[in-house]
């Protein structure tokens, strides 16, 4: 692989992937903040734990569904995007670094369809 | 300079660039070394770390959630053990992650953007100072519902 600058304009796939990082970790901010104080820091039980019912009563709430569902999506694939970044640094081959691309997007894929699939199964019991 | 270090200076200097660039690959093991570095690669190296712990998190809160699949006894029987003084030390330990990993991260964003190019030192020293505060706050609220 050729050498380059470590200023040199990049690609259209690396620009994508810096966007997708910075805006999903932008996005997060948000979310994690609402996540944080509306599901632990309003809540008077020990340790900010909510009961079985109170998570039931929590997960009915339309607004809070969509905003934990988008939580699950947006920090899956900031995670995901990190996780290749890491492994990315320990100088893999071309062959190894699409390996770790198409892994990461699996493993993504799964992790919300799983997130989303606990989600449902609590939304319908509440 | 051994040729660790100038691959090192390299992809520091290269975070000082605006938007995305391409960087020289640390090696396996080079952002796990903080001996004798500056802010930026103590910032970097800690931003890593926390970026694993929180990978970690997301598959055991994932997994802690699922006991909810269990029904309410089994919710309980979790409760318990998850409002032990153990438990609410490593919720601290948590937020510090998610504090700096935030933080720092907004930081990048911002640089990235170029915003702040100029005052990187004192825009991260900003930030810490604001998330010891929050970090403050936040375990005073943990340590008293415990």
């Amino acid at each position: 692989m050729a050498a380059h600058a470590p200023t040199e304009p990049v690609d259209d796939h690396r620009s994508r992937r810096w966007k997708v990082t910075t805006y999903s970790g932008v996005a997060l901010l948000v979310l994690v903040t609402v996540h944080m104080v509306a599901h632990h820091f309003v809540v008077d039980e020990i340790g900010g734990l909510r009961t079985y019912a109170q998570v039931l009563d929590y997960i009915a709430n339309p607004v809070i569904l969509v905003i934990e569902c988008t939580f699950l999506i947006v920090v899956t694939i900031h995670a995901m995007a990190g996780l290749r970044s890491v492994l990315l640094d320990f100088g893999l081959s071309e062959r190894m670094k699409r390996l770790v691309s198409r892994g990461v997007v699996i493993l993504g894929a799964v992790t919300i369809a799983y997130g989303l699939a606990l989600i449902g199964v609590l939304a319908s019991r509440a | 300079m051994s040729r660790r270090d100038d691959d090192l200076d390299v992809i520091r200097s290269a975070r000082e660039a605006r938007g995305p660039v391409l960087r020289k690959s640390p090696g396996a093991t080079a952002w796990f070394d903080v001996r004798g570095r500056g802010t930026g690669h103590w910032a970097f190296s800690l931003n890593r770390f926390t970026a694993l712990g929180l990978t970690f998190y997301l598959y055991l809160h994932l997994a802690v959630l699922s006991m909810l699949l269990g029904g309410e006894s089994a919710w309980h029987g979790f409760l318990e053990l998850a409002t032990t003084p153990v438990f609410l030390g490593l919720d601290v330990l948590l937020l510090f992650g998610l504090l700096f990993h935030g933080l720092n991260g907004l930081r990048v964003a911002l640089i990235g953007t170029g915003i702040a190019v100029d005052h990187q030192k004192a825009l991260f020293w900003s930030l810490m100072i604001i998330g010891a505060i929050l970090l403050l706050g936040a375990t005073l609220h943990i340590v008293g519902s415990g």
